[in-house]
């Protein structure tokens, strides 16, 4: 059963194209990573799907209904992002209660037991915290809630490495006990790599990528050694990156589709194969082709 | 995989259950705003005086006139704010769709006008008490007022509180809808105001207004007319921003 499914999904503000004709679907209790450059169209789409924003063209189906002003989608999902600004009239107390009685599955003990976790104050308000304790906060609600679809979009803003981690085994700590369908954007892809089941990769408002973490893990391999021997060597193969290192050697990236021939043939010119991760695969996959940031500091 | 359903009028209770504890800041501004109309008042909203060879007469009337005209201006002001994004956004932090925030601000207002319009007539003997003890009269004519009239008379401020508070709500919603309407609304109001002046002596909407919703004998005629209206002006609201989508 798919949760999200997207047809040739379009978004336009004016006449800017946010995302463009986007296809894919997600399946039901997955975790999916959301992942792009700045400005990939990422928050958009997400927006869409939680129905926030209305699609210009194409389609959107969240448990197969129409997301934007639809009730039953709205109750079944749950959109934790940095920009959530609550009443000022509520304390943490408050909001957590409020929530507690819009969300069916809310789950106040988890949320309780987070909350001493993170040390927050039950008469504290929510803009009285620092930005990092609002993310928690908010990611403290995006768990509970225990919704069948939820979303966080750059969940971690502000908060320091413990509570990354923290939050990240939370995460999956509860999904395993309440497997549930979850997409979680961010730009720290080496710290959830083991966490996520499925990546969805944008460029410009498109999908780039589509798949497995293990398959990505195999996608692309790294050659480094001697330009000459490498340019020679990759011919025929398909160039994600290249970077000059040192004096004549050359770091290359390409699509891992090497037969055991290639292998002895690389080790036998002296060339070093290492896997890369995907953290770094999704940086060269949504560069664009406007070379590295070394370019623009090079004058000829 | 099934959904559970939702009942959308529950959805509009809670949330309404909600509003009314977060949108705490109202009663506040309502407070300071009748506070302010009864030192206004303490002077006696009107006062007038005759004099001949002999006498002399000043008079002054106590009454919760301007205490009612300043919770109009605040239900017409706090409706617009209810609008506005922040507010709107904070409907979308939980379960919602534009209709069921849309009822729930409508449940809000009507809450909201009944606290004003109670407060509002309950400021009216206050002053009159203010004026029994402290100021110096020699004769105090008292309007008699029956339990009946006194709540007539909430009854019908209830109303013109919550038909205000309409008129402000589609204002904001106009405005959400497009940022020029900050300056069209205010424009065509003032603008309308005129017509009519060159060959009366007052406007001819202001009139009509007046001889709408402030002439009426018929009690059952004035609740219909009211009702009629007030459903109109959020029925144009609920229908404007059933598209807008939720930014921040």
């Amino acid at each position: 059963m798919n949760v999200i499914e997207c047809k040739g999904l379009t978004k336009a503000y004016g006449r800017r194209q946010a995302i463009r004709n986007l296809s894919f679907t997600i399946e039901e209790n997955k975790i999916t990573g959301l992942i792009g450059r700045n400005g990939a169209g990422k928050t958009t789409l997400l927006k869409v799907i939680a129905g926030f924003f209305r699609k210009t063209s194409g389609e959107v189906h969240v448990f197969s209904y129409q997301p934007f002003n639809n009730l039953k989608v709205s109750a079944n999902m749950i959109f934790i992002d940095d920009n959530i600004t609550p009443p000022t009239a509520l304390n943490l107390q408050e909001l957590l209660e409020s929530a507690a009685s819009f969300y069916n599955n809310f789950d106040m003990e988890l949320a309780k037991r987070l909350f001493d976790y993170f040390s927050f104050h039950p008469k504290q308000t929510h803009q009285s915290l620092s930005k990092g304790m609002k993310s928690t906060f908010n990611v403290i609600v995006g768990l509970a809630a225990r919704c069948p679809l939820t979303i966080f979009d750059e969940p971690t803003t502000g908060m320091d490495s413990a509570v990354r981690r923290d939050f990240y085994r939370a995460l999956l700590k509860d999904y395993i006990e309440h497997p549930r369908t979850i997409i979680i954007s961010s730009h720290l892809l080496d710290e959830m790599d083991d966490m996520l089941e499925d990546i969805l990769l944008m460029k410009e408002g498109q999908v780039l990528l589509h798949s497995s973490v293990l398959d990505l893990q195999e996608y692309a391999i790294a050659v480094s050694g001697n330009k000459q021997v490498i340019s020679n060597w990759t011919k025929t193969k398909e160039v994600l990156y290249k970077k000059d290192i040192g004096v004549g050697n050359t770091y290359v990236v390409v699509r891992n589709e090497l037969n055991e021939l290639d292998k002895q043939q690389a080790h036998i010119e002296g060339l070093e194969i290492s896997p890369v991760s995907i953290d770094d695969l999704s940086v060269h996959l949504t560069s664009n082709d406007k070379g590295g940031i070394d370019d623009v500091f090079t004058r000829d | 995989m099934s959904l559970p359903e939702i009942n959308t009028w529950r959805l509009v209770r809670k949330q309404h259950a909600f509003k009314l504890k977060s949108y705490a800041g109202m009663y506040t501004s309502l407070m300071a705003i009748q506070v302010i109309g009864m030192l206004f008042s303490l002077g006696g909203v009107s006062s007038g005086g005759v004099s001949g060879d002999e006498h002399s007469i000043e008079f002054r009337t106590y009454s919760s006139n301007v205490v009612i005209a300043f919770t109009f201006l605040w239900a017409f002001i706090s409706s617009i704010l209810i609008t506005t994004r922040a507010y709107r956004n904070d409907d979308f932090t939980f379960v919602t769709n534009r209709l069921t925030s849309n009822l729930s601000n409508l449940l809000f207002l009507l809450s909201a006008s009944v606290i004003a319009g109670i407060t509002s007539i309950m400021t009216g003997n206050v002053n009159k008490v203010i004026a029994y003890f402290f100021y110096e009269s020699d004769y105090i004519i008292a309007t008699d007022i029956t339990f009946q009239g006194l709540l007539m008379g909430t009854f019908v401020t209830i109303l013109y509180i919550f038909a205000f508070a309409a008129c402000g709500y589609l204002v904001g919603t106009i405005v959400q809808f497009h940022k020029l309407f900050i300056v069209v609304i205010p424009t065509l109001i003032i603008g309308s105001m005129f017509i009519g002046t060159n060959t009366h002596d007052t406007s001819l909407l202001l009139v009509w207004i007046m001889d709408t919703y402030g002439k009426e004998t018929s009690i059952l005629l004035f609740v219909l007319k009211m009702i009629g209206t007030v459903g109109l002006l959020f029925l144009l609201s609920i229908t404007l921003s059933n598209r807008m989508e939720v930014k921040q």
